[in-house]
């Protein structure tokens, strides 16, 4: 062998030995919770091998009979879906005049709105939990959907708005020229064109929401609202007995914003690079 | 158009009046009183030279900055590694970058479930790998003073995946004959990556940084769940001790620590942008 071969090798060996390590540290404990949720509650607390022994889908018959995994499901895909929207709708609302006009007072808005994203939210618990209760939305999923819409307003904002400044401008203007108005103009010519930086704030609004825990638990007092997360706090001692339908939920839980990621990557990916650098 | 462009700024102004801006000045104003069941009063500064009195104020400091050091030491330099191993499109590097993000969108409560699970002297995987390699042992590395810390900080500096999608996206920027020419000059492939990518990755590193602090700072899910801030305040972060605060009804006390914990990921901004001069351009 040459001597620029041997390197060669001997680099690649080393990549994929660190590329195996940092796959089995960061996946091996999820991949070991996700196949003991088809052992038997006995086997996962007697026997930690990795596959399960019998297999069972007890565990997941028990997810949805016991502690009724499918009304979280329903409360989180309503927080996420109609926050997701919220958020998407008042942000390519004020993108798009801050992109393309120059009005008085236009920089202030933008650094205003995008500064948002620099604050700890969780700091704010307080007057967050103060704010909701006053408007009468404690313990309501409206309240939920509204704050998780504003949550997600900064990031949005930010996203839509690198979009459409880079977005070419002649198609709106042969628009305005046929007479459209504002209104008309952003649903029938802008919002086709942004579809693809939409899809990117949805999809990170939406896995964002439904991984959501800290204000769920703050802005929700009763059972009936709450959201998987939360649920899955609570499985521990919900299910002391049970814990193979503990591990069968959390697996159903994980998967979904996982199967969202997976579907549409390229938005993700793509997102997140132009939001962090900005 | 005037009217227009209001009209199209008013709702998202509103969501962010109410829940940005408002919560924000209250925030401010009530960290300076006494504000309990019992009603509001002024006191200026008594929460904050009460905070900073807190044996368990500082603990829950410490804590943080150590989870934000494993996040900048280990996952960080961890994370550009492997985004600089992928970006040389070796084969397979497509499947290793979907798989290394999987762990960036699971929730910190199922994360919390895992490694209850995972860290359990009786039946986690952990104890029984060790044994397998002769290592016996029935730690319980979550409700030990001197573990509990590390173990948790183990959970989150392997998830790599944004910072190897951002390292990645950086590189495919960097023009391609810079490589060539090196290639032609002798220079082997480690040399290449030291002194070619490395520097060009500054700008980036920085945000990387910038996410990842701010992220630490607002760290509560995962250890609320998993360790509630114990054994004896040993992982206890500040967003748990104004949580804890708040749950308590001393709502002025908590909020002292919501500025504290807003001032300092503003500080925490700046800082970082100047040292890492982001904004910049590298080439």
């Amino acid at each position: 062998m040459t001597r620029s071969r041997v390197v060669r090798w001997t680099a690649g060996a080393g990549y994929y030995g660190v590329l195996a390590l940092v796959t089995v540290a960061a996946l091996g404990p999820t991949l070991w919770v996700m196949l003991s949720s088809f052992k038997t509650s006995g086997q996962v607390l007697s026997d930690p091998s990795l596959l399960p022994r019998p297999f069972t889908l007890q565990g997941y018959a028990d997810a949805f009979s016991q502690v009724h995994l499918e009304r979280f499901v329903l409360n989180t895909a309503l927080y996420a879906i109609g926050g997701s929207l919220g958020a998407l709708v008042t942000a390519f609302l004020a993108a798009y005049p801050t992109a393309r006009y120059d009005f008085r007072g236009r920089n202030v808005v933008v650094g205003a709105f995008s500064l948002a994203l620099a604050i700890p939210v969780v700091g704010l618990a307080t007057p967050e939990f103060f704010i909701v209760r006053e408007l009468g939305l404690f313990d309501t999923r409206i309240g939920l959907v509204i704050f998780y819409s504003a949550l997600f307003f900064p990031l949005s904002f930010v996203i839509l708005r690198a979009f459409l400044v880079d977005l070419p401008v002649e198609i709106e203007e042969a628009a305005i020229v046929d007479g459209a108005g504002y209104f008309l103009l952003l649903r029938k010519i802008v919002l086709p064109l942004a579809r693809p930086a939409l899809a990117t704030a949805a999809v990170i609004a939406f896995v964002g929401i439904w991984n959501e825990f800290f204000f769920a638990n703050l802005l929700t007092g009763s059972v009936d609202h709450q959201n998987v997360q939360l649920a899955l706090a609570s499985f521990r001692s919900q299910f002391g007995f049970n814990v193979s339908g503990a591990l069968a939920g959390a697996t159903l839980v994980m998967l979904v914003p996982v199967l969202a990621f997976l579907l549409l990557q390229r938005h993700v990916v793509e997102g997140l690079t132009a939001g962090a650098v900005k | 158009m005037g009217r227009s462009i209001a009209l199209s700024l008013l709702p998202g102004a509103a969501l962010w009046a109410t829940f940005f801006l408002v919560p924000l000045l209250v925030l401010v104003y009530t960290s300076l009183g006494d504000w309990g069941g019992a009603g509001f009063k002024f006191i200026g500064f008594d929460n904050f030279s009460r905070m900073f009195h807190d044996a368990v104020f500082w603990k829950a400091a410490r804590n943080t900055g150590l989870f934000a050091a494993a996040g900048v030491l280990i996952q960080v330099p961890l994370g550009c590694l492997v985004g600089i191993i992928l970006a040389q499109h070796i084969r397979g590097w497509r499947l290793f970058r979907a798989i290394l993000f999987i762990p960036f969108v699971i929730s910190g409560a199922a994360y919390a479930l895992v490694f209850s699970l995972f860290y359990n002297p009786r039946y986690g995987l952990l104890d029984r790998a060790l044994g397998a390699v002769g290592v016996t042992t029935d730690h319980d590395w979550l409700f030990s003073t001197n573990t509990a810390l590390p173990a948790v900080a183990a959970t989150f500096v392997f998830i790599l995946g944004l910072i190897v999608v951002l390292v990645m996206a950086e590189i495919a920027s960097i023009p391609g004959e810079l490589y060539e020419a090196a290639e032609v000059d002798g220079a082997s492939p480690f040399q290449r990556q030291w002194y070619i990518t490395v520097p060009l990755l500054r700008n980036v590193l920085g945000t990387i940084v910038l996410i990842t602090v701010l992220g630490y700072l607002a760290l509560f899910d995962l250890v609320f769940i998993l360790t509630k801030g114990g054994p004896d305040d040993a992982t206890v972060t500040l967003v748990l001790y104004a949580y804890r605060a708040y749950s308590n009804s001393a709502w002025g006390y908590a909020n002292a620590v919501g500025v504290f914990i807003v001032v300092t990921g503003l500080l925490l901004i700046v800082l970082i942008r100047r040292a890492f001069r982001i904004g910049e351009r590298a080439l």
